[in-house]
């Protein structure tokens, strides 16, 4: 067996074959409103794992996650996708939950999720399917048929996410999908990912909530000032005898100290 | 399906459900329904009630004749208004003034009758119009006003509905999901495609009405030979007007980010309406004046003048044609344009994006 074989076989001995390189890259990503805020940042996401994307407010995240998804175009760098450059075909089958949230207020609950399922590219049955078990699974079977306006915040939320989820993604980018949700909706949403992870989907999520991020995720990457400070598996972060809090206090110092 | 056509769909279902679609479509109808019926309302009867009091009737077309016992019930019900002339013998009796028509039409009746009755035969003068009557004439300006005002109406509101929509997903963020699935111009064109669909709903049921009202008052006789091509012009106008419209509606609608916004942004696409709807009056009253010729002839005023002109007369079909071709060309480059400010200005939120921005970078 080749070195690059046993390399690769050290991150994804559980997936099959087929996700080999199923892997989610930034390349020194550049980015400036006028004073610089993405100052190179690079970022690996690896199939199968849920990698979690923490900095202060303002550090960046947003930024990076934009860039990802196209929304925004970075000045320099790269995203790359399965080892290629991201195209727009690639990122159709990527789902994305943005940080301002976004509905129609007025269409109802299962056929925006339908409706976006397919704008993927669903057929109307596999969307309407997808929408059925989505809708039982986050808990808005009672709300199916009424418009989004009518809805509680947290489960304005749910239906954001079942519009990033509808289709099945390869790739899941979520900005902050924790903030806003009760206890037990983020134990929800964490099985989710944690399910969509184990199906071989690279997840990545931004989050101030150190302990739900060190609880939750198999890497980490820290930003401060737009420029990743510290990261890994949270493993490698925590061999020295630190908290995920101390890292992350200690980074965001050192950044204010510079 | 292809994306451009879920998202014209997803339109025609948002809109058509809404209430205010209904009440809309129900007021232009009413408000066409009744103008075209209102000249039956308060013009002159087609047909007279007539009677007699101990003579015979007379030959007069569409008369309906009542016989009365004496003068004393014919006067009865003459002021009950249940009879337009009595004839009693040398007499015509009638409540106030007769009516100068039914006086002419009795009169030369009467004349008829004594000419005959004394064994001659008349050949009665046939008149034979070379122009248009006057009721025809003054039907086709009525139908012209009609133009004026539907055009008018969804030729501002639909657009307006194009530049809302833009704004409910820029501002709710919307776009930035769609963009990851659809490109900007399949989202845009499918929005135009499917609120074009609306207004010709309404166009279509705003026609029927008018239609269904000029045949049940008895005006459909008056209207000009060649109303379904007038009607299939206006059709076409509007396809092509609307489109500039809401091109332009849709860019600049994307400058802002509130519906607050919306009316404000939307203030050079409303002038210019309300410019075309002021030539377009204008034309109504002089359609083969200089200024309507011109003005016709202009796009994007032609896509409100042209239809009118060809409403309230007729036009040299050379004229029809360089209108048209001007206008398709004028559609064409806005269509471009507006879709450039459109997908530049969509992501930009917060405050109003300044055109000239939007323009320069690239
Ligand atoms: N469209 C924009 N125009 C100007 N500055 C922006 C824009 N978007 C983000 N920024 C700035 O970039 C920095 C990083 O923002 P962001 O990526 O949202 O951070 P985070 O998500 O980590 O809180 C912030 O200082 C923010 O003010
Ligand atoms: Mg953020």
């Amino acid at each position: 067996m080749s070195p690059e074989v046993a390399d690769i076989g050290v991150y994804c001995c559980h997936l099959p074959l087929g996700t080999l390189g199923g892997m989610l890259e930034t390349v020194e990503l550049r980015k400036s409103f006028g004073r610089p805020v993405l100052d190179g940042v690079s970022l690996a996401v690896r199939p199968g794992e849920v990698f979690g994307f923490v900095g202060a407010n303002g550090a960046g995240k947003t930024t990076t996650m934009r860039i990802v998804m196209g929304v925004l175009t970075p000045d320099g760098g790269e995203v790359r996708w399965q080892g290629e450059p991201l195209d727009f075909a690639a990122r159709r089958t990527f789902g994305y939950l943005p940080e301002e949230r976004g509905l129609y207020q007025k269409m109802r609950v299962a056929e925006q999720i339908t409706y976006f399922g397919r704008l993927h590219g669903l057929t109307p049955q596999a969307a309407a399917r997808a929408t059925g078990a989505l809708v039982e699974r986050l808990g808005l079977a009672e709300r199916a048929n009424e418009t989004v306006q009518a809805l509680s915040l947290g489960n304005q939320q749910r239906v954001q996410l079942a519009v990033a989820l509808v289709h099945d993604p390869a790739v899941l980018v979520l900005d902050e999908p924790f903030s806003g949700l009760d206890p037990l909706a983020v134990d929800a949403l964490g099985e989710v990912l944690r399910e969509r992870a184990r199906g071989g989907v690279p997840v990545i999520f931004s989050s101030h909530q150190l302990e739900l991020v060190e609880r939750l995720c198999d890497s980490v990457g820290i930003i401060a000032n737009g420029r990743i400070v510290a990261g890994g598996t949270v493993d490698e972060l925590r061999a020295g005898g630190r908290t995920l809090t101390e890292i992350f206090r200690q980074a965001a110092m050192g950044e204010a100290a510079k | 399906m292809n994306a451009l056509l879920l998202v014209a769909r997803r339109e025609i279902v948002a809109q058509v459900r809404t209430r205010a679609f209904a009440i809309g479509l129900a007021v232009m109808v009413l408000l066409v329904g009744g103008a075209t019926f209102a000249p039956k309302l308060f013009g002159g009867p087609d047909s007279y009630a007539l009677g007699t009091v101990g003579t015979s009737a007379l030959q007069i077309q569409d008369a309906k004749w009542t016989t009365y016992r004496d003068e004393a019930s014919a006067t009865k019900a003459l002021k009950d208004g249940d009879v337009d002339a009595v004839i009693a013998g040398k007499k015509v009796l009638s409540n106030g003034e007769l009516d100068p028509k039914l006086d002419a039409l009795l009169q030369s009746a009467n004349a008829q009758a004594q000419i005959k009755a004394a064994g001659l035969t008349i050949t009665p003068l046939n008149v034979v119009s070379v122009g248009p009557g006057a009721d025809a004439e003054h039907t086709r300006r009525g139908l012209a006003f009609i133009v004026v005002l539907v055009l008018f109406m969804l030729i501002i509101s639909t657009p307006m509905m194009v530049a809302m929509g833009v704004v409910e997903e820029k501002g709710s963020r919307i776009v930035e999901i769609l963009f990851t699935t659809v490109r900007p111009w399949q989202l845009l064109g499918g929005k135009i495609l499917g609120l074009g669909a609306v207004g010709l709903i309404n166009l279509a049921g705003v026609i029927a009405a008018g239609l269904v009202a000029a045949t049940a008052s008895g005006l459909a006789a008056d209207l000009p030979p060649g109303l379904a091509g007038i009607v299939a012009g206006v059709v076409v106008w509007f396809i092509l007007g609307y489109t500039f419209f809401a091109a332009l509606a849709a860019a600049l609608g994307s400058l802002v980010s509130r519906q607050e916004e919306v009316g404000n942004a939307l203030a050079p696409m409303t002038t210019l309406i309300v410019v075309a709807y002021g030539v377009a009056f204008y034309a109504l009253g002089d359609p083969g004046s200089t200024v309507a010729r011109v003005v016709s002839l202009l796009p994007p005023f032609s896509a409100i003048v042209m239809p009118v002109r060809t409403a309230a007369a007729d036009v040299a079909l050379w004229e029809v044609a360089v209108s048209g071709v001007l206008l398709l060309a004028a559609v064409a480059g806005i269509v471009l344009l507006g879709a450039r400010i459109y997908e530049r200005a969509v992501l930009r939120t917060g405050a109003r994006v300044r055109i000239g921005d939007v323009l320069k970078s690239s």
